[in-house]
């Protein structure tokens, strides 16, 4: 008695035909794979490693680039010549200085030198300063910033003012003498008998054009504020001091002046520029302050 | 029994029409694999050029024209985004904000090889980075303390600052009448301009950085002040005197964490090919 033959189950083997044991088994053998390759990995955690060193670097300590301009750069300071022109030897030389002190640097790290070390702990601290402040560094200030920070600072961009001033000096017990107007008091300076009459003498104290802040230590605080003011040709009152009484006679004074922006303009980007670093920096410590976990002694709190 | 045959036994129209689909498939396939190919070539190919240019000795790169071609090409691109800003696009700088003219040959730091032009690029110019060329800057004379970080300079008077300006103005004079083979004399003061040598060389401490004969020092970017060109401002005594009195630092950022490796050279080289027109037709 003939049968119906059992209709052909698909063939494993034929790639045209679906098997669902195949792709059971296929399914089955990708994950176990993936799962042995992530085993793997998770349990000889290392970073990535290559035996290719990159174009940019001369070698590659325990996978820490020694940089090739680096090289460059010492190869220049240590023997004064140039990659062309060095000799294999100084360029062997160089580089085994340059990684002996990369093999240092990691041993350093791994005995925390910067624990112990202040010189490393200030290096790392300018480090960690000049990273934060990178973007603050590098970037350019439009010239619309730089305005406004010019106009919000304007006081800071003035001119130094220039002084001649003449420091006439008299005895104390002849103040009853000094003519209290302020033109007889001029004309009796200017009068070499009167001037001796009184015994009066310039003080030395100042010479020529002086900028206001030398005049300022030379004649001393009260008599600087005395002339500050004063225009040109004109005379002080007779100011008392502990050496005697001071005249002051204004030969030339041009009073500290505003920079306009153009005139200004390269102190503005630097103190812009500075104020912005500062601004990261204190940024960068802000932040490192809220996610440490500070403790602080009973004694200091 | 004929109707079952049929069914097995595709209709022509339905050969042709699978026929036409896969030939349409396989040009696709064919286009994609070929654009494959020719994007890994390209990028082969700049990868292999990024490689040379990094590992070849900077300062014979320019004589390299492939190299110098690839690297004038993309730096062109870096310096019109990085450095343009301050030098201008055509990096003829600005003498109102003091930033230099790339396009002449009168370098401030170094020589003006590209290793010198990397140097800058890399680190900057008083950019707080430990290898930036910081050792000097331009003290301001007419403050009390003219360079906060050394207290052995002193103020200058605004007479003896006169003098140095006399004395400046008269060495440029001088030049330019030796440039012009003119016998001419400078109508400058010269009792001044010789109260200002006496400074320049003795306590105002100038000979310090631009050296005594004042044509300055590019190991530290003192420029050199007998050549006639002014990095700040027109060469007049006024501009001078804002100079002298009030100091000059200026700044160029690093480069070197903020560019990828092959960055530098190709901005160098661009750099390079400003003051060097010829060397870039030469490689065209």
């Amino acid at each position: 008695m003939l049968t119906d033959p059992k209709p052909d189950a698909p063939s494993w083997r034929s790639p045209s035909q679906i098997n669902n044991a195949r792709s059971f088994v296929l399914m089955s053998c990708g994950v176990l794979l993936g799962l042995v390759l992530a085993g793997y990995s998770l349990f000889t955690a290392r970073s990535a490693s290559t035996l290719i060193v990159p174009a940019e670097d001369v070698a590659l300590v325990n996978q820490q680039p020694v940089s090739r301009a680096d090289f460059t750069a010492l190869l220049q300071t240590l023997y004064g010549v140039d990659w062309s022109h060095a000799t294999k030897e100084q360029r062997r030389k160089v580089l085994q200085d340059m990684i002996r002190e990369e093999l240092f640097v990691q041993r350093g790290k791994e005995l925390d030198v910067a624990s112990t070390d202040p010189d490393v702990r200030g290096a790392l601290v300018n480090a960690v300063e000049l990273e934060i402040a990178e973007n603050a560094i590098t970037t350019q200030p439009s010239e619309a910033a730089l305005r406004r920070y010019y106009a919000a600072h304007q006081d800071r961009y003035v001119s130094e003012g220039i002084m001649r001033v003449k420091d006439w000096v008299f005895p104390a017990a002849s103040l009853a003498q000094l003519p209290s107007a302020a033109g007889a008091l001029k004309s009796a300076i200017r009068d070499p008998q009167a001037l001796a009459r009184l015994d009066g003498r310039d003080s030395g104290r100042t010479k020529g054009d002086e900028f206001y802040f030398a005049a300022k230590i030379h004649l001393g605080d009260e008599l600087f504020a005395g002339a500050r003011d004063l225009s040109e040709g004109a005379i002080s009152a007779p100011i008392r001091m502990a050496d005697g009484i001071h005249v002051l006679e204004m030969e030339k004074n041009r009073h500290p002046v505003p920079f306009d922006f153009a005139a200004a303009r390269a102190q503005v980007s630097t103190d812009y520029r500075n104020q912005a670093i500062e601004r990261s920096k204190a940024g960068g410590e802000s932040f490192l302050r809220k996610r440490a976990n500070v403790l602080v002694a009973d004694d200091l709190r | 029994m004929l109707r079952s045959l049929q069914r097995g036994i595709p209709h022509y129209r339905t050969i042709a029409a699978k026929g036409c689909a896969m030939i349409a498939r396989m040009r696709v396939a064919v286009v994609v694999l070929l654009s494959v190919l020719l994007g890994t070539a390209v990028f082969a190919e700049l990868r292999y050029l990024e490689r040379n240019l990094l590992r070849a000795d900077p300062d014979a790169l320019p004589a390299n024209a492939s190299l110098l071609r690839f690297a004038v090409s993309r730096g062109e691109a870096l310096f019109a985004a990085h450095c343009a800003v301050c030098h201008g696009l055509s990096g003829s700088g600005d003498p109102s904000t003091g930033t230099p003219d790339l396009t002449d040959r009168d370098w401030l730091y170094g020589a003006g090889r590209v290793t010198d032009i990397e140097k800058v690029i890399d680190y900057g110019i008083r950019s707080h980075n430990s290898r930036a060329w910081n050792l000097a800057i331009m003290p301001a004379y007419a403050r009390p303390r003219p360079n906060p970080s050394d207290k052995n300079i002193q103020p200058l008077s605004p007479s003896d600052i006169s003098d140095l300006i006399e004395f400046l103005m008269r060495r440029q004079a001088r030049r330019a009448d030796s440039d012009s083979d003119s016998d001419s004399d400078s109508d400058s003061d010269s009792d001044a301009a010789s109260r200002g040598a006496a400074l320049f060389a003795g306590p105002a401490g100038c000979y310090d950085c631009h050296s005594l004969d004042a044509k300055g020092d590019s190991a530290i970017g003192a420029p050199n002040l007998t050549d006639g060109i002014t990095l700040y401002g027109d060469g007049s005594r006024n501009a001078l005197f804002m100079s002298i009195a009030y100091g000059r630092q200026g700044v160029c950022p690093a480069w070197a964490t903020r560019l990828k490796p092959a960055g530098i050279p190709e901005l160098a080289l661009y750099v390079y090919s400003l003051s060097h027109p010829g060397a870039i037709q030469h490689a065209h």
